[in-house]
Order: C-alpha cells, then sequence, then structure tokens
C-alpha cells in the first residue's frame, strides 16, 4: 500500500509539471497582449512597455516558463499584472471559499443520493424508482446557474427565507484567519452567530451546485445496487434468511459503494474547478470566479496559481479515492 | 461569463411571472446607530492606489477617499475648483500656479500643503502607469514647484490646452503616510493597493476582497457634507438579476449595472428611483481604413449610408440618441455636421457604384465582444442593411483581450469593429486624438486613419492656448471625420442608474464612466 502511495505522489508530480507546461503554453500562445490591457486603454507606448518589463513579458516564453518554475519552488507565486497583488495571498483568499462551498455541497448529494441510489435499486421499476429517475434526469440535464438563479429568485426574494448571496451578512465582520475556511473559524473562535449565519448562505449556492453530483450519485449506485442484488451470495443471504435490511444496508451497499466512490470522488475534483457559475449566481467569493477573471484579462500568473492548486487537489481527490478503494477493495490492494 | 448574463436574464424572464410580490423592502442598513448607503456593483476594485489605475470601480473609490485640485460636476460637465480655489495661467499659457485652500487635511489629521500635492504628480509620473499618460508627454516632475504651502506651480514644456481638463483623475495622497509604508522601493504601491492616504470624504474601513469594500465618513473633511450617512459599503453583486433582487429588497440602496429589461421592469417599482442620463460614451462601428477593402471610402460611404441608425435606439428600448458629430454631446465645442450618414439606400447604392465593388459580391467582417448581447444585435442590423448592397456580413464575436489584440495591427485590424470609447475628458481634444496617427492601435484606434489634413488640424489645436481660436478648428476637425468616414457613427446610450427613494443628493455627470458614481453628495434622510 506504501509503495502504491509513493508511486501515485512520484506520477503526481510529472503531472502537476505537464499541466502546467500546458497551461502555460496555451496562455501564451493567445494573441492578447496582458501588458496593454493592464497599462490601460490610453497608456502609451512606454507605459505598456514599463509593464512588460516588470512582468517579464519581454522574454521569449520559454525563458519565461523557466523562470515561473524556478520563482515558484522559492515560495514566490508572482503577482497579478491587473490587481498587482500577489497571487499567493489571492489563493488563500478565495480557494478555501470554494473549498467550503464545494464540500458542503457534495455531503449534501452523498447523505441524499446514496440513499435515494438504494430505494431506487431496491424499488425497481416501482412508482419511487420512476420519481427518482425523473429527479436524475432532471438533475443531470438542467444547467446550474438556472437552477441557481430559480432558488435566488424564489427563496431568497420571494420568500425571503435565505439571502440573495454572499457568505456571510455585510455587516458581519468575519472571524480572524485560522484555517481561512470561514464557518470551522467562527466556531474555532467560538462565535455561533457567525456560524449560523455563515449556514444560511451556504444552503442555497450548495444546493444548487449539488444537482449534477446528486444525479450522478443516484444512477451510479442504482445500477451497481441492482448489479449487486443479483449476485450469488445476496441470494444465499435471502436464503438464510437474513432481513431485507441487513441485506441490502450492509451487504449490498457496502460492494456497491466502489463505483460510487470513484464517482464522488470525480465529482469532487469536478466540482472544484467548476463552481464559476453558481459563485457568479450567489456572489461566492470563491477560485471560480478569480480564475475565469484572471483568464479574461490574460493576466498569466493568477492563471497559473489557480491551475496548480485546482489541478493538485484534483490529483489529491483522485488519489484518495485510490486508497480507499485499496481499503475497501483488497483485491486492488493485491495487484499493486 | 457573459453568456451567462444573457442566458440568466432570459431565466429571470422566466421568473417575472413567479416573482409577482417580493418581499418589501427592508429599511436601509446602520451602524452604531448611522445610516450606511449599501451599493451594488458588477466590477471588483483591483486597486486603490491613484497612481496606479482609473478604471471606473477603482475611481468610484478613489474620489471618495481622494481629492484632486480640480473636480468635474453637473451635466453638461464642468470642471470646478477643489482643492485649489482658484488658478492663474500665465500669458505664454506655459505656467500654472494652483492657489489651495487651506483647511484641507488628511485622514491622520496631517495638513494637505503643497508639497503633497507636488509629491503626488511626482509619484505619479514616476510610477508611469494609470493616469501617467495624460501629462507625461509635457510635463516634467521637476518643473512642480511649491511657491509656499498653498501655492504650486506647474510648469508645461509647451502650451497645452486641455491639460487642467485632466486635473480631476490626479488624486492627491499623503507622502509622509505613504513613504512610512514604502517597501523596496515601490513609493507604497504593495501599501496603497488596499489602504489609503487621502483627504476625501470618506475613509477606508475594511476591504473584503471579491466580496466588498467599506467606507466610514471623515468627520474632518474640509468641505463638509450636504447630508448625514455614516458609512458606505460597495458590495460586488456580478448579475444583473441579483442586483434587482437585492434594490428590491432594500439589500442595496444603489444600483447601476441593469440590464435594459432588466431596468425597465424596475422602474415601475414602488419605492425606487430611475435616472436615464446621457453619457459621454460614444458607440461606433469602425472601419479600418487601411483594411484591403474598407481603405475604398466609396465603401465605408456605402455602407454607412445603407446601416438602419433606427435599430440601434431599438436595442436600447429608446434610451440612447444618435451621435449628429464625432463629438458627443457633452464634449466642448461639439456642433451637428450637417451631413452625418443616416439610412439611404439610395445614396448607398450611389456610392457603392463608385466604389471598386459595384455590385457588391463581397464579404466584410464584423468583431464585437463575445457574449455582449447589445453589440450581437447591432451585428444583425448590420447584416440586414447591407443584404441591400449585396454584401454579407461574418459576424466574430471575440474576448476583449483578443479583439484589442487583432486591433493592434494594421494587418489584423478587422474591416468592422464595434467600439464604445469613453473620453476621459471633455476637451474636445480627448475625442480628436482618437483619430490622430498616435491613437492607432488603441481600442479606439483600430480605423488606422491617418489624414495629413486632419492631422494638422489636430496638433494645432491641441497646441492653442485660446478657445476663441480652438474652436474654429475643432468645428473643421469634426468636418473632416465625417468625411473621412472611419467609422458608422452610431449612438450614446444613455446611463442607466436605480436608487431607493429614501436616497438624497445624487448627481450624475456624464464625465464619470459606465458604473462609476460620486459618493460624496449622497445622503439618506
Amino acid at each position: 500500500m506504501l509503495r502504491f502511495t509513493l508511486k501515485r505522489a512520484v506520477l503526481m508530480v510529472f503531472m502537476l509539471l505537464g499541466l502546467l507546461a500546458i497551461t502555460f503554453t496555451i496562455s501564451h500562445i493567445a494573441p492578447s497582449d496582458p501588458a496593454a490591457l493592464a497599462a490601460g486603454p490610453d497608456a502609451n507606448v512606454e507605459m505598456i512597455e514599463r509593464y512588460r518589463v516588470e512582468y517579464g513579458l519581454d522574454r521569449p516564453v520559454y525563458e519565461q516558463f523557466a523562470i515561473y518554475l524556478g520563482r515558484l519552488l522559492t515560495g514566490n507565486w508572482g503577482k497579478s499584472i491587473h490587481t498587482t497583488r500577489q497571487v499567493w495571498d489571492d489563493l488563500v483568499e478565495y480557494f478555501p471559499n470554494t473549498v467550503e462551498l464545494v464540500v458542503f455541497s457534495i455531503m449534501i448529494a452523498i447523505v441524499l443520493g446514496v440513499p435515494l441510489g438504494v430505494i431506487a435499486a431496491v424499488y425497481q421499476n416501482r412508482p419511487i424508482d420512476h420519481v427518482i429517475r425523473i429527479l436524475t434526469v432532471t438533475g443531470v440535464a438542467m444547467p446550474m446557474f438556472w437552477l441557481g438563479l430559480m432558488a435566488q429568485l424564489y427563496f431568497a426574494l420571494h420568500l425571503g427565507w435565505f439571502p440573495l448571496g454572499g457568505r456571510i451578512d455585510m455587516m458581519t465582520d468575519p472571524p480572524g484567519d485560522i484555517t481561512h475556511l470561514l464557518m470551522i473559524d467562527s466556531l474555532l473562535r467560538g462565535e455561533f452567530g457567525t456560524f449560523l449565519e455563515a449556514l444560511h448562505h451556504i444552503v442555497l449556492p450548495a444546493v444548487a451546485l449539488c444537482f449534477p453530483a446528486l444525479a450522478s450519485i443516484i444512477r451510479v449506485n442504482r445500477a451497481e445496487m441492482l448489479e449487486t442484488l443479483k449476485q450469488d451470495y445476496i441470494v444465499n443471504a435471502r436464503a438464510q434468511g437474513l432481513t431485507t435490511f441487513r441485506i441490502v444496508a450492509i451487504y449490498a451497499l457496502k460492494n456497491a459503494m466502489l463505483p460510487t466512490m470513484a464517482m464522488i470522488g470525480l465529482r469532487f475534483g469536478w466540482m472544484l474547478g467548476g463552481t464559476v457559475l453558481v459563485e457568479t449566481v450567489f456572489d461566492w467569493p470563491g477560485i471560480g470566479l478569480y480564475a475565469v477573471q484572471a483568464a479574461i484579462s490574460s493576466d498569466f500568473e493568477p492563471i497559473m496559481g489557480a491551475t496548480i492548486v485546482l489541478g493538485f487537489f484534483f490529483m489529491m481527490t483522485n488519489l484518495l479515492i485510490d486508497i480507499i478503494y485499496g481499503i475497501l477493495d483488497p483485491r486492488v490492494r493485491d495487484q499493486v | 461569463m457573459n453568456q451567462l448574463i444573457r442566458m440568466g436574464f432570459a431565466a429571470s424572464m422566466m421568473a417575472a411571472c413567479l416573482v409577482t410580490t417580493a418581499v418589501p423592502a427592508d429599511a436601509f442598513e446602520r451602524r452604531d446607530g448611522e445610516k450606511i448607503l449599501v451599493t451594488a456593483q458588477r466590477q471588483a476594485v483591483p486597486t486603490m492606489d491613484p497612481s496606479v489605475k482609473y478604471d471606473a470601480s477603482t475611481r468610484t473609490m478613489q474620489q471618495a477617499m481622494y481629492d484632486a485640485l480640480l473636480k468635474y460636476v453637473d451635466t453638461p460637465p464642468k470642471v470646478v475648483p477643489w482643492l485649489a480655489k482658484s488658478f492663474d495661467v500665465s500669458d505664454d499659457g506655459l505656467t500654472y500656479t494652483f492657489h489651495l485652500v487651506d483647511n484641507a487635511k488628511f485622514h491622520n489629521g496631517d495638513p494637505l500643503d503643497a508639497e503633497a500635492v507636488r509629491w503626488s504628480f511626482e509619484r505619479t509620473l514616476t510610477i508611469g502607469k494609470g493616469p501617467a499618460w495624460m501629462l507625461n508627454s509635457f510635463l516634467k516632475a521637476e518643473n512642480i514647484k511649491v511657491v509656499d504651502a498653498t501655492t504650486v506651480t506647474f510648469t508645461l514644456d509647451r502650451p497645452f490646452a486641455p491639460f487642467t481638463s485632466f486635473l480631476p483623475w490626479w488624486y492627491i495622497m499623503n507622502p509622509k503616510q505613504v513613504m512610512a509604508n514604502e517597501k523596496d522601493g515601490d513609493l507604497g504601491q504593495a501599501w496603497l493597493i488596499e489602504n489609503e492616504a487621502g483627504s476625501g470624504p470618506y475613509m477606508l474601513k475594511r476591504v473584503e476582497q471579491g466580496t466588498l469594500y467599506e467606507l466610514e465618513r471623515f468627520d474632518g473633511y474640509w468641505k463638509g457634507f450636504q447630508g448625514p450617512l455614516g458609512g458606505i459599503i460597495y458590495k460586488l453583486i456580478r448579475e444583473s438579476s441579483a442586483q434587482r433582487a437585492a434594490l428590491m429588497r432594500g439589500e442595496a440602496d444603489l444600483v447601476t449595472g441593469l440590464s435594459p429589461d432588466e431596468f425597465d421592469q424596475i422602474s415601475k417599482a414602488k419605492g425606487i428611483v430611475t435616472s436615464t442620463k446621457p453619457a459621454l460614451t460614444a458607440f461606433g462601428i469602425k472601419f479600418n481604413t487601411q483594411g484591403e477593402k474598407t481603405s475604398d471610402i466609396n465603401l465605408r460611404k456605402a455602407v454607412a449610408y445603407a446601416f438602419d441608425y433606427e435599430g440601434l435606439i431599438k436595442i436600447y428600448n429608446g434610451r440612447a440618441v444618435l451621435q449628429t458629430s464625432p463629438f458627443t454631446d457633452s464634449i466642448l465645442g461639439k456642433i451637428e455636421v450637417p451631413n452625418i450618414p443616416r439610412q439611404d439606400i439610395a445614396k448607398a447604392k450611389e456610392y457603392l457604384a463608385k466604389s471598386k465593388y459595384p455590385g457588391g459580391g463581397i464579404e466584410l467582417e464584423y468583431v464585437y465582444v463575445q457574449g455582449l448581447e447589445e453589440e450581437r444585435l447591432m451585428g444583425l442590423i448590420l447584416i440586414d442593411s447591407l443584404q441591400e448592397l449585396n454584401i454579407t456580413v461574418k459576424m466574430v464575436p471575440l474576448t476583449w483581450a483578443n479583439m484589442v489584440a487583432r486591433g493592434s495591427k494594421v494587418e489584423t485590424s478587422p474591416d468592422m469593429i464595434a467600439i464604445f470609447a469613453t473620453p476621459v475628458s471633455i476637451d474636445p481634444d480627448a475625442v480628436a486624438i482618437q483619430y490622430h496617427p498616435s491613437s492607432q492601435g488603441a481600442y479606439y484606434g483600430v480605423h488606422y486613419l491617418d489624414d495629413a489634413t486632419l492631422n494638422e488640424m489636430i496638433e494645432t489645436a491641441r497646441f492653442t492656448t485660446k478657445w476663441e481660436e480652438r474652436k474654429p478648428i475643432y468645428e473643421e476637425i469634426q468636418k473632416r471625420i465625417v468625411d473621412l468616414q472611419p467609422e458608422i457613427f452610431g449612438m450614446m446610450r444613455e446611463r442607466r442608474i436605480a436608487y431607493r427613494d429614501w436616497l438624497k443628493g445624487y448627481e450624475y455627470s456624464p464625465v464619470r464612466m459606465t458604473e462609476e458614481v460620486d459618493f460624496y453628495p449622497l445622503y439618506i434622510e
């Protein structure tokens, strides 16, 4: 198991490097001129040149890449040409917001998705299965932001149950940063009012974000459960007179969960990088918004910073899933 | 993102039936018993540093925290004394002497004196970013001299008439405070991103990156206040529909980013005041006058006469007016140019017959900002209008960055390109210079116009100091630009601002950018 983990970790370093090289190339061959954009529409040639020199954009691309990597190794993530802020400071501020949203969202998806998948399988082709199917098809097909907008209009504007957007009320001072995760920090500092406020704010965006994941979890879990329930050992268990609950919830579910786990891991990774639409609708200051803004203004260093963070966490999630797979399924462990 | 906005907009229309009765608006926000104004804005503030940036969101914050020597107010805009209570100009037009008010002080209590003025101008010129271009080609830092605590003189390298029209955008910073926070010789640039050292009516209270910026009233403001307001929250709400919802719920008191339809909806709501005012921004479809096909002036004229101008107005539900000159209405010396093209198919065909393409049969490229619905609709109007001439239009949506990049070289600059341009001042030179070769490559210079007669007039006018002498030259300049037809002269859309009726004192000036607000006169009753 240890060898397996190590091997994957080494591979990850190379994958990350590859990802960096690709992102760097793509962002640099786009025809736009970040120095001119940053200097503003009226800037004269010398002013643009000043930006170009300051940010090293006057050098050949391969040299820029080498300089970038060198600086990265010393912990310098560069600064944004557009805002002149340090990329690292931005990442520390924006990424935890996205993590909080995605974790909360995937939790909703798991808590609802797994039981619904089981129910759909157990009651295959009965009315409840059809209802769940409609839900999953809708979940997959419905654009997240549309769902978000609708939820915002109905639950926030019409009913007034939830806030329109943001992470906490604008008049509330956020708790001092410890982990940079607002909900955790407010708990650590004993500010329960702020915690409840943050919880209140996260519900709508998290629900809007969880739908596609929820739908996939239900579909995969249902399919796997159906498969598992046909297995000989289940038939045997039934013959032994075990209760349906015991058979389904313990024997079948454990085995059916493997592909579902993989799906959850994959979805989690996707969601980290795919929150921009929900973040826009609910003004959630997350990394998706940050990265898109950087891409629009051809702001290379924030693009690279966001790519590294997102790429790293995507790979970490996959590694984690592989390890859990190994724990749940001895065959995987033995192959390695 | 714009795609999202468009679809979101469609979604909100569908939901309009859903939201028939919105939750009644709450009262305004308060902090420590004082009323707080909340404004919902789309654009984040990248940096607060007055020497580094001056875009709409940045300037909104800057002019609340800083003062300049002069200030723009009113419609039509005029420049009024501010930190400088008066100024004199020498007979040769080279030396400007400013007399400062004596009661202005910075937020930390330091007096605002002539040295602070000199240092602030020097800092912006040295850093060479943001507004530096406005003055750096005819003003050297060493030619700014402190005479006494309230007098400062600027000696220009050569007479430059628009000089004072730029000064409202040069803010005065506290040298001691900034230099105390200098790091590695950066003249305080890193510190001023999220801090301020101004003398303006409001002080920066907190910055929550990507979420909000909060200002608090500076009680010692030298000019005093018109009404009660404890502070201001500049809150980022990026979706038009969410902005509307925030205004309806009373969570925001003032919004500026509503789409035309959203604006129409909200203007009927109770308790909401809407204002539509003409702006300094011009919209035109620029030709590449050195392009393979569009270098033919007869073709350009043909296209300009075939274009359906009324269609432009319809896109804005009537909240726009056609340009009657290359200069928009608030620009000094603007005249109504008599022969500016309007749709006239017969004339269009006449010009086409004289061109290299008498029978049409060509395709012209139209480049616009990806996802910007209004510009896409303008493209459709173009397709429709040019059918009459047997000319087809290829619509090419690009991101702003890529569009600017294509326009930056004459070889790649497209046949036609949709451009909104807001001049930074009301001096006619701010627009005229856009048609001078020195502007080529900038987004408003994608026409690559280079006409000797015009160039000479522009150069003469900008270095002439007496308005009586400049005025007739600018009349000729406007006529000449229209004759050369470097673009389809389009329209001036009105700014759409919506606010709660408890908000008082709102003052508008066309010189402000699309989402820019001057907080100073605002208060809540």
